[in-house]
C-alpha cells in the first residue's frame, strides 16, 4: 500500500529524512514514531506530495506520490488541523465530499453519518470560529473518513483532544482497522499506539532506527515508551 | 470524458474561490462603496460644458464622461484585483484549505487554474457591475444607449487576468504587499510610458527632437524597445474605449496591446505553474 525507497529530503544543509526505506501492507495499522524534528511530518508530506523528496521514490498503491491519482481513496488528517473560520463544520465536510466527487445525496448521507460518528450533532452548523481545537480536530478526522478511504494517514490525530476524545478516537480506529482499512499513524501517544497498531517504525534525525511488529519491538515486560526512549537515546 | 473529469475539480475550486471571497465583508463593502461612487457620477452628465466657447451637445458629454468613467473604473478594479489576489495563497495555507484540497486526487495545476479563473471571474463581475451602472444611467436617465460600453468592459477584463496571474506569481516569490506594490509599479510605469509616448507625438515635442539633432534618435531606440515590450495595460483600455467612441478600426497594429497582454499572461502563467509545482504545501 505504501512504499518508501531510499527516500532523502534535504533542506539546504539540513537532512530531514535520510535514506529511509520501508513499506506498509494493506490492512496494516502502522505507527511512525520519533521525537520532535525527527522527520515524521516530512515523510507524511512527501507521501501526499506536499513536498518533493530530494532523492528516492514514494509509492501509494504502486503509483508514484507525485501523481494526483495516488491520492485516490486516501483520507488525511493534518497535524494542527484548520477549518476556515467562515465555514461551519457541516459546510466544511460537504466541501470535502464535493472535492472527492461524491454525489450530492451520498455526500449528505456520509456527512450526517460522520457528524454522528465524531459526536458533533447539534454543533455542525455553528461557524468553525466558535469551535475549540478539539472540535476542529474531530471535524478534520471526520473529513478524512469521507469517501470510505482505503488508507488513512493521520498526523498527530490526538492533538487538542481531551482524554474522552482520545479514547473515542482509539475505539474508532480499532473499528476501522477491523473493517480492513490501512492506517498510517504519526503519534507521540505511545500508549495509544501500543494498543492500536500492528507495526511501528522509529526514526530519529531523519534516520530509520527500527521497523518491526509492535509485538517484536516490545518484549520482556517493557513498554513501547521504554523501547522508544532506549532506541532514540542510542 | 477525461477532460470533463479534469474540469470537475477546477469548477469546484472556482466556485469556492468566488464564494469565499464574496463572503468577506471587506469585499462587499468595497463593491458597495464603488457602486455608490459610480452612481454619484451621474450628476456630472447634467451639467453644460463649453469647449472653445462652444457648448457641447448632450450626446458628446455623455460619451466623453462615460469614457472617462470607463478608464477610472477599469484602473480602479485592477488595483482592487491586485489587493484580492495578493493574499489568496497565504489565506488558503493558513486556513488549511490548500492542504485539504491537495490531499485529494487533485493536481496542483488544477488548483492553480481554479484559483486564477475564480479570481478573474470575480474581478470581471466587479468591473462589469460598475460599468453596468454607468450603462444603465446613460440608457435610462439620459436615453443614450451604449451596448458597446459593456463589450469594452469585457475586453478590458484581459488586464485583470494579467493582474491576477502576476500578483499570484509574485506572492509566491516575495511578501504579499511587495507583490502588490510591484504589480502596481508595473501598471504605473506603463501608464506613464504611454502618457510620455502620447506627449512625444505632439508637434512641440517633435520640433524639440528635430532641433536637438539625430544623435538622440539612437539613444531613444532602447527606450522604444522597452516601451513596446512593457505590459500594455493602458493600451488595452484605450483599445476598449475606442469601442465606446465608435472609432474606426485602425488595422492589426491597434491590436498590439491585446497581443502584448496575452503574451504576458501566457509567460507569467507558465512561470506560476512551474513555481507552484515546486512549492511546499504547509
Amino acid at each position: 500500500m505504501i512504499e518508501l525507497k531510499n527516500v532523502t529530503k534535504r533542506y539546504d544543509s539540513l537532512i530531514a529524512v535520510d535514506d529511509v526505506s520501508f513499506s506498509v501492507k494493506v490492512g496494516e495499522c502502522f505507527a511512525l514514531l520519533g521525537p520532535n524534528g525527527a522527520g515524521k511530518t516530512t515523510i507524511v508530506k512527501m507521501l501526499l506530495d506536499f513536498t518533493r523528496p530530494t532523492s528516492g521514490d514514494l509509492l501509494l498503491n504502486g503509483i508514484p506520490s507525485t501523481l494526483a491519482e495516488s491520492r485516490t481513496s486516501i483520507g488525511y488528517l493534518a497535524e494542527n488541523h484548520h477549518i476556515p473560520v467562515n465555514l461551519s463544520g457541516w459546510q466544511y465536510l460537504m466541501r470535502c465530499a464535493e472535492l472527492l466527487d461524491l454525489s450530492p445525496s451520498s455526500a449528505i448521507d456520509q456527512c450526517r453519518r460522520i457528524v454522528e460518528m465524531i459526536g458533533m450533532q447539534g454543533r455542525e452548523h455553528a461557524k468553525a470560529g466558535t469551535y475549540s481545537k478539539g472540535m476542529v480536530q474531530r471535524f478534520g478526522f471526520g473529513a478524512s473518513l469521507l469517501g470510505d478511504p482505503k488508507l488513512l494517514i493521520l498526523d498527530e490525530p490526538t492533538g487538542g483532544l481531551d482524554p474522552i476524545g482520545i479514547r473515542e478516537l482509539r475505539q474508532l480506529l480499532d473499528s476501522l482497522k477491523g473493517q480492513g482499512m490501512t492506517i498510517f499513524l504519526n503519534s507521540h501517544l505511545l500508549s495509544e499506539v501500543e494498543k492500536i497498531c500492528d507495526t511501528a517504525a522509529i526514526i530519529n534525525r531523519g534516520k530509520l532506527l527500527v521497523k518491526d511488529a509492535i509485538s517484536d519491538i516490545v518484549k520482556g515486560g517493557d513498554t513501547l515508551e521504554d523501547v522508544f526512549v532506549r532506541v532514540v537515546k542510542g | 470524458m477525461e477532460t470533463w473529469k479534469a474540469l470537475t475539480p477546477i469548477r469546484r475550486i472556482i466556485k469556492y474561490t468566488l464564494v469565499d471571497e464574496m463572503r468577506h465583508k471587506s469585499f462587499v463593502s468595497i463593491l458597495v462603496i464603488c457602486a455608490i461612487c459610480v452612481f454619484l457620477i451621474r450628476g456630472c452628465y447634467q451639467g453644460s460644458y463649453m469647449v472653445n466657447g462652444q457648448a457641447l451637445d448632450a450626446a458628446t458629454i455623455v460619451r466623453t464622461l462615460s469614457k472617462v468613467t470607463f478608464h477610472i473604473i477599469a484602473t480602479g478594479v485592477m488595483v482592487i484585483t491586485a489587493l484580492l489576489s495578493m493574499r489568496i495563497f497565504r489565506n488558503e495555507r493558513n486556513e488549511g484549505m490548500q492542504s485539504c484540497i491537495l490531499s485529494k486526487p487533485i493536481a496542483r495545476w488544477q488548483y492553480v487554474i481554479g484559483k486564477i479563473i475564480g479570481l478573474w471571474v470575480l474581478s470581471i463581475l466587479f468591473m462589469f457591475i460598475l460599468h453596468s451602472i454607468v450603462f444603465l444611467t446613460t440608457s435610462i436617465n439620459l436615453k443614450v444607449f451604449m451596448p458597446e460600453y459593456l463589450v469594452a468592459s469585457l475586453l478590458c477584463s484581459l488586464n485583470l487576468l494579467f493582474v491576477v496571474i502576476a500578483v499570484l506569481l509574485l506572492s509566491l516569490l516575495m511578501p504579499d504587499i511587495i507583490a502588490f506594490l510591484s504589480v502596481l509599479g508595473i501598471g504605473i510605469v506603463g501608464f506613464m510610458g504611454d502618457g510620455i509616448a502620447a506627449a512625444s507625438h505632439s508637434q512641440m515635442a517633435q520640433s524639440i527632437v528635430q532641433q536637438s539633432g539625430t544623435g538622440t534618435q539612437s539613444d531613444l531606440t532602447w527606450w522604444k524597445i522597452v516601451y513596446y515590450l512593457w505590459p500594455k495595460l493602458l493600451g488595452v483600455q484605450q483599445l476598449a474605449s475606442t469601442l465606446i467612441e465608435r472609432e474606426p478600426f485602425h488595422g492589426l497594429g491597434s491590436l498590439y496591446p491585446l497581443i502584448n497582454i496575452l503574451f504576458y499572461c501566457l509567460i507569467l502563467g507558465v512561470l506560476l505553474f512551474k513555481r507552484f509545482e515546486n512549492e511546499d504545501v504547509i
